[in-house]
């Protein structure tokens, strides 16, 4: 028995068959300790995205075994794979985090009032999460008066605010200037040491990578190095 | 709460479609209500008219009268009868008749005729023979001072006949008893049009004509009216119950053909409503999949952070539920107005439709919650079938494919 966070078992995703297969993810295991800081690294196509989908419960791999807290997420119905991923895991993507309608308060408060949180506590930590990505001022905003590296905040922010297990990060960054990039990489390096938050984010920016305090490198869908610092 | 504001700002995103997709479902529910209003109104007129032409609301009889009218199948008419059928709760008005099939004579010509016995003071209360004479004075059941009894002719036996007001008219029938029945009367009064269902009627005074048939203190016929026309089942059953040895029919079976022929037309109308509301909502689901697929990235979101599927389809079900509300909103303050101006004023026809002998030259709406609720009930119930399919495809949207960061 362990306490780790991600545990992965030789796990492959394939799509396609036949000459159009692709491995975009092959054998892969690996193991994210609690409080760990990670970074996926590799080229575009090694197999980052798909990784963490299939560690995030939003993809099912072809073979192998996934365990998020003790939980094999295989076989988990529609409903049920929804509360996991509400209860235990924040998600941030490259782009389009945010419900375009709501203001960066709503669709901070919208995963808390899917976790059935009371209207006075979800608007109070509501707050919290702001005050926390340094957009205390900003929550009113809709996410179309709100700059790129904002939106990030408020995305780290939701993926927050459910108490999750960990927070995966898929190119973060991407759509970022470096300066920005940076900057949100700086919060979420702070919520990990403040809050001892565990996140696995991908990236192909150095500047990025080397926040990080363990690497995982991908090639062609394969785990070829795995550092920590 | 916090779902609802997210489907009304969901809605406000294209206002411009939205208006549209309101305005059609608007259109189809007011097209609804006054095609209700108007057929239920109509209709309610025709039925009020037949009804108080001649049926009564229920009408009472001994054994298969109904089906098989024969002379000795008579009630025994006495005042305590009476009272126990008119004190039944609902009870307006109660009028006795008897009938039977003669010849009738006036000089030279003959022609068959249906003898009614009417009271005609009950008579007054029931149907509207009063108002129907078109010509003379309404009778009553006393002796001339020739020592005649007076009759009242359908247009039609006074035309055969070629009698008219003041006129003697010789009766020949068969008595209850099996006697043979003759008498001579006064024509007093011409009731009603050659289209009228009475046209080859003779009118007698009751107690003339249980005294023409030798059947003293019975009757055929109980008619009554109700002082609520639509608790016609209801007061049927109760009387059913109180008075087991006679049958009891409501209008609905006395004019069984007429009252089938206007619910198939009822059938027919509502059919035809359901094919338009069916065509504007196939545009509805038209615009509710378009919006659906526009926001598969959002969908995507939505259930990568934890939405459930089902949650996803109730969105877009509030969605649909609030465009339709809108419209019914909107309806409602359109068809109002407009629904009131039927059921007060009503528009004349060009040509009066004969229904079964009784005229009917005006179309009159029904102002009532039916008229607006029921289409309400049809434009909801057909919002929520069509959020189905859209509901469906946003809930399956897989949150990979959505996010499209492969
Ligand atoms: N849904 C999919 N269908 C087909 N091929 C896919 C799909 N998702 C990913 N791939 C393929 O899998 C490989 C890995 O993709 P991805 O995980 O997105 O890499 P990365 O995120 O590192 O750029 C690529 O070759 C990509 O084309
Ligand atoms: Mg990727």
């Amino acid at each position: 028995m362990t306490n780790a966070v991600i545990k992965t078992m030789e796990v492959c995703r394939y799509f396609g068959e036949g000459e159009t297969l692709v491995k975009a993810v092959e054998q892969v295991s690996i193991t994210i300790e609690p409080g760990e800081f990670t970074a996926i690294i590799g080229p575009s196509g090694s197999g980052k995205s798909t990784l963490l989908h299939l560690v995030g419960g939003l993809d099912n791999p072809t073979s192998g075994v996934v365990e998020l807290s003790g939980t094999n997420i295989a076989n988990m119905s529609g409903a049920q794979i929804s509360d996991f991923r509400r209860d235990h895991i924040g998600f941030v993507f490259q782009a389009y985090n945010l419900i375009p309608v709501l203001s960066a308060e709503e669709n901070i408060e919208y995963i808390m009032l899917l976790q059935g949180i009371a209207g006075p506590a979800r608007r109070q930590r509501v707050q919290e999460m702001l005050e926390l990505v340094g957009l205390n001022d900003l929550g009113s905003r809709r996410p179309n008066q709100l700059s790129g590296g904002q939106q990030q905040r408020v995305a780290v922010a939701r993926a927050m605010a459910s108490h999750p297990d960990i927070i995966l990060a898929d190119e973060p960054t991407a759509n970022l200037d470096s300066k920005t990039g940076i900057a949100l990489l700086d919060v979420m390096k702070d919520l990990n040491e403040t809050h001892n938050m565990t996140f696995v984010f991908s990236t192909h920016d150095e500047k990025i990578m080397s926040r990080a305090s363990r690497l995982i490198h991908m090639e062609d869908g394969a785990v070829v190095h795995d550092e920590r610092r | 709460m916090l779902l609802l504001k997210l489907a009304f700002r969901n809605i406000l995103r294209q206002r411009r479609r939205t208006i549209l997709t309101v305005l059609s479902m608007t259109g189809g529910y007011v097209l609804c209500c006054l095609s209700f209003s108007l057929t239920d109104g109509s209709y309610k007129n025709v039925i009020r008219i037949f009804t108080m032409d001649h049926t009564g609301h229920i009408q009472i009889h001994r054994d298969d009268y109904l089906q098989r009218p024969k002379v000795f199948k008579g009630i025994d008419d006495t005042p305590e009868q009476r009272q126990q059928i008119h004190s039944q709760p609902g009870v307006q008005s109660i009028a006795p008749r008897v009938f039977t099939p003669a010849l009738a004579y006036a000089g030279t010509r003959n022609t068959p005729v249906q003898i009614v016995g009417v009271d005609p003071a009950l008579e007054k209360t029931t149907s509207r023979l009063f108002d129907k004479v078109t010509q003379g004075q309404y009778f009553d059941a006393t002796l001339n001072a020739d020592g005649y009894y007076s009759a009242m002719l359908g247009i039609g036996v006074a035309e055969s006949l070629r009698i008219n007001i003041g006129d003697e008219l010789i009766l020949i029938s068969q008595g209850a008893d099996g006697s043979i029945a003759n008498d001579i009367y006064i024509v007093t009064a011409i009731v009603g049009t050659r289209n009228s269902w009475d046209r080859n009627k003779v009118y007698l005074p009751l107690s003339v004509a249980q005294e023409f048939l030798s059947f003293y203190g019975k009757v055929h016929q109980y008619s009554l009216l109700l002082e609520d026309e639509n608790a016609v089942g209801r007061i049927t059953q109760s009387l059913a119950t109180a008075l087991p040895t006679l049958t009891v029919n409501p209008w609905m079976q006395v004019e069984a053909t007429f009252y089938n022929s206007m619910e198939a037309d009822k059938r027919g109308n509502r059919f035809t409503l359901l094919i338009i509301v069916f065509i504007v909502f196939i545009g509805v689901l038209n615009t509710v999949l378009m919006s659906v697929l526009e926001r598969t990235r959002e969908f995507g979101v939505l259930k990568a952070i934890g939405s459930r599927p089902a949650t996803i389809a109730g969105l877009i079900l509030i969605e649909t539920m609030m465009l339709a509300s809108m419209s019914l909103l909107v309806g409602v303050v359109i068809a109002a107005p407009i629904i009131a101006w039927f059921a007060l004023r009503g528009i004349a026809l060009p040509d009066p439709i004969d229904m079964g002998g009784i005229e009917f030259g005006f179309m009159t709406g029904e102002f009532s919650v039916g008229v607006f609720a029921w289409p309400m009930l049809l434009i909801m119930a057909f919002a929520i079938v069509v959020s189905i399919p859209p509901g469906i495809r946003a809930a399956r949207v897989s949150p990979t494919r959505a996010m499209g960061s492969f």
